[in-house]
């Protein structure tokens, strides 16, 4: 398997005939009806049972959405129990006999990829894996929605080869394409990569703010890094209070005898 | 003496209870689907957000009491210490009960144990709630212990009591600070109004706020349901503690605001800017300026309505930002179902019912157990015939009550069963997407044709015959005419525009140009449709366009009888639709005679675009 793989979709070349999500149901054993969708789910499409999907904008375009596989994903980081892995090679997996439920990775996602079976008594979270475990052992090159697609829309290689092709294809045709590659940098870099001839910021969660280039973990850890001084400190604090206020009492004792009454600082219950 | 009051409220509590037990069996047999409204842009909700985030804060009662107590030895909220510690080990039991709900995978609950990620703030937060209930439960042992004969236990617990106190203060100072964090990652959700950096801070330092609003407003409602004197004093000294909290916890989140310049957000108008405003007015402003009062402060009742307000508007400020300041980004409003609600209020019930049975059996408050006794004691003397084993001191035998109780548990359970849903909620689609039938609109106005894109893929050659029709998609293309392929209309004919191909090619004299030299021109084609059309229309090794066989489409005429026709005639013998004439020819065409009347006549006003295709 190679190092670093990557999904590079060219919009303008989605004719949205939907063979990605067909393949895609296939290789992974997924129903090939879609269930009726829950009430307050997102419109994309993509649901336990779909991983990737063709979002249909005005005008003919078709957008394909799927696991991003960020550099720095924020599920993998949020998972307090690491049921989602990043792999060494670079797909975002997830280990469902370690999995609690807590959804926080479908929480932290800022594409809103990952879904729940809500109907299982045994949930899991499901989302496209990259082909991982089929690329792993060798049974296909390319993932199954790559191979699927009759009109080379979507492309697979390293992520430097994608990048490559996706610049090179801006360039040829400077007028057609928005000149941006999403995915490059957004939140650390993704593993899938998209140009388009419409903006395709409705992809992330952002109520059209850039979601930045900074990775999303990096907030948290900012926060957590502290966590063993803090822990630390506040034991300090509290045990110097105690010490310096009972020392005061005892001197006063002292000093004045009698004058300071009620002044017992033992633990109130032990009376 | 009776006491009905406490009877009812208790009999109440069963009641929610039982409603509770119900959904959860349906909870755990049927999935989370079933009993929730929650879905996959909000995956978090009421569980979460009440239980679990408000609850820890609920408790945090207990870790600002004892560092009141017994670190900065006030002494004059000792009365309020033992009930405070025990509501905390409530409360995050209450937290621990909620998320065995919430996980879809309860079983796996313990896995933080042993699967670490020390990136994950809830990994933190899973720590610390379980080292607080443990240090938690070493300090509501000592009042469990104090009347038995275990007394060695007793001595040597109470020793300890001093660094179990600090080291509770420790733990809830981080996962009060870690709940903040877990939403750090989440900047494209939560509205700007709640979303800054210091959401570890700001939470901490509301944690105490609401602690302190907390013990006044259980120290109060403990009063009046056991008909005692409130404890004015203690609770003054609380609410000027509260209100110099309460004004720090203002002067910071105003400030952060500022330093973000969101301070216009706050009076914009919208729905996020006032819920902010009833937010703060609750749990801080109000609070903060009333108990500076020396009037209030005497007041029970007043001390009464400002907690409990304060304490739901801290509530309100972690459902919030856990859940109601981010439908403004995920654009899908989440509302529970009634079903989360009776957990939730469920396992509230239970932490009642366990609080009052603890403080009735054991001195929780001694000076209120001494209450409790002798009128438990005047109960036994007065009905010694029906009673002779009064364990209660509501004055009616405990059997009786009991019976009154159990009652109310099976009765709640059994109605609940009967109503919780037993499948999960579906959305019938609007529209088919893509596959099988569809909808194409067809030109500006609303003129819509019947489209069976299912019966055209299987005539152009199956899966890989996309390319056939959609490749002709350009940028800017609203959508292929259908006269693209049925373009004569009497004659099938070839996909291929021949004759427009030999008219731009340059007339009679470029056949070769396609064809290959040689006399007799030759019918086969040598060149395949990308030798040309490469740039316009498909990546390079496309094998969709050269195994293009010219498939022939029917005639314009044909292929639009065939897919209006029978629908016509069908509706057209449809009572409902009382439109008889529809499948006469005169219902489109205007050549008839009579026709063209009869069709108008028969459309409804306002529907006069529709239909005629």
């Amino acid at each position: 398997m190679i190092q670093n793989p990557c999904i590079l979709t060219d919009v303008t070349k989605c004719i949205g005939c939907e063979q990605c999500v067909a393949a895609c149901k296939k290789i992974n054993g997924l129903p090939a009806e879609d269930a009726p969708p829950r009430p307050g789910n997102s419109v994309d499409g993509l649901s336990a049972d779909r991983w990737t999907t063709i979002i249909r904008r005005p005008d003919n375009h078709f957008v394909r959405k799927q696991c991003r596989h960020c550099a720095e994903p924020a599920c993998v980081s949020v998972c307090p129990v690491g049921a989602l892995q990043k792999t060494p090679e670079g797909p975002v997996i997830y280990d469902k006999s370690i999995c609690m439920g807590c959804r926080y990775c479908m929480m932290s996602c800022p594409y809103g990829i990952p879904h729940y079976e809500w109907n299982s008594a045994a949930p899991s979270v499901r989302k496209c894996i990259m082909c991982y475990g089929n690329l792993k052992s060798g049974k296909i090159s390319e993932p199954a929605c790559v191979t699927a697609c009759p009109q080379k829309a979507t492309l697979f290689g390293t992520r430097d080869a994608m990048l490559a092709e996706a610049r090179e294809r801006l360039q040829a045709e400077p007028g057609k394409y928005v000149q941006t590659i999403w995915g490059e940098h957004e939140v650390g870099g993704t593993s899938v990569l998209l140009i388009a001839d419409i903006p395709l910021e409705f992809l992330a969660l952002n109520q059209g703010h850039p979601l930045g280039d900074k990775p999303l973990p990096e907030r948290t850890w900012a926060a957590l890094k502290p966590v063993p001084f803090e822990f630390v400190g506040m034991g300090l604090l509290m045990g110097g209070v105690y010490w310096i206020i009972e020392r005061r009492k005892k001197l006063a004792l002292e000093a004045g005898g009698a004058a300071a009454k009620d002044t017992r600082g033992e633990a109130g219950h032990e009376k | 003496m009776r006491n009905n009051r406490m009877f009812v409220f208790k009999a109440i509590l069963w009641c929610v209870a039982g409603l509770a037990a119900a959904v959860a069996v349906l909870r755990f047999a049927l999935g989370l689907g079933v009993a929730t409204a929650l879905s996959d842009t909000t995956p978090w909700g009421l569980w979460i957000g009440f239980d679990v985030m408000g609850g820890v804060a609920l408790a945090a009662g207990g870790f600002v009491i004892a560092a009141a107590v017994h670190v900065f030895h006030r002494e004059t909220y000792h009365a309020a210490a033992r009930p405070a510690i025990l509501t905390a080990f409530l409360g995050y039991g209450a937290v621990a009960v909620g998320l065995l709900f919430d996980l879809g995978l309860p079983w796996n609950i313990w896995h933080p144990m042993i699967f670490w990620n020390i990136h994950s703030p809830l990994f933190e937060v899973a720590w610390c709630v379980m080292l607080y209930l443990t240090v938690l439960a070493l300090e509501v042992a000592p009042v469990i212990l104090e009347r038995t004969p275990f007394q060695k236990a007793y001595r040597f617990l109470s020793r300890l009591a001093l660094p179990i106190m600090i080291l509770g203060i420790m733990l809830s100072t981080l996962h009060q600070s870690s709940l903040g964090s877990l939403l750090l990652i989440m900047p494209f959700r939560i509205y700007p109004l709640w979303y800054t950096h210091l959401l570890p801070e700001l939470f901490f330092i509301s944690a105490i706020c609401l602690g302190l609003n907390m013990v006044m407003f259980e120290s109060s409602v403990t009063s009046w349901l056991y008909r005692r004197e409130p404890e004015t004093k203690m609770l003054g000294g609380l609410a000027k503690l509260a209100s110099a909290a309460l004004a720090f916890y203002f002067v910071v989140r105003i400030a952060d605001l500022a330093y973000q310049h969101k301070l216009g957000l706050i009076f914009a108008g919208t729905w996020e800017g006032n819920l902010f405003i009833l937010e703060m007015l609750l749990s801080t402003i109000l609070p903060m300026v009333l108990y500076t009062l020396p009037a209030v402060r005497r007041s029970p009742t007043g001390l009464w309505l400002i907690s409990m307000g304060s304490v739901l508007g801290f509530v309100l400020n972690r459902v919030n930002a856990s859940g109601l300041s981010q439908i403004w980004a995920t654009r899908s409003f989440y509302f529970p179902a009634w079903t989360e609600f009776a957990i939730s209020l469920g396992i509230v019930s239970a932490c009642g019912l366990i609080f009052f049975f603890v403080q009735e059996h054991f001195p929780v408050d001694p000076h209120g157990l001494n209450d409790i006794e002798e009128q438990r004691e005047l109960a036994d003397k007065s009905s010694p015939a029906f009673a002779p084993f009064t364990q209660v001191w509501l004055g009616e035998g405990w059997r009786k009550s009991a019976r009154v109780y159990s009652i109310c548990f099976v009765v709640a359970m059994a109605l609940g069963l009967t109503l919780a849903p037993k499948t999960e909620p579906a959305v019938t689609r609007k529209a088919d997407r893509a596959r099988g039938a569809n909808v194409l609109r067809v030109g500006d106005g609303p003129r819509y044709v019947y489209f069976d894109h299912k019966r055209h893929q299987d005539e152009a050659g199956k899966e890989k015959s996309c390319g056939t029709c959609h490749h002709l998609h350009l940028a800017g293309d609203v959508g292929t005419p259908c006269s693209e392929c049925h373009r004569r209309l009497f004659v099938p004919t070839n996909v291929f525009d021949h004759d427009r191909h030999v008219e731009r090619a340059g007339g009679r004299e470029s056949c070769a140009k396609c064809h290959g030299p040689g006399e007799p021109q030759s019918l086969t084609v040598v060149k395949t449709c990308q030798d040309c059309h490469q740039k316009d229309m498909m990546a390079a090794g496309n094998t969709v366009v050269t195994a293009f066989k010219n498939p022939s489409a029917a005639s314009y005429k044909d292929a639009m009888h065939k897919m209006c026709i029978p629908c016509h005639v069908t509706k057209a013998a449809d009572p409902k639709v009382n439109l008889p004439n529809l499948g006469r020819c005169g219902a489109c065409h205007d050549s008839g005679t009579q026709s063209e009347k009869a069709y108008k006549t028969e459309v409804p006003p306002g529907q006069e675009g529709i239909g005629r295709t």
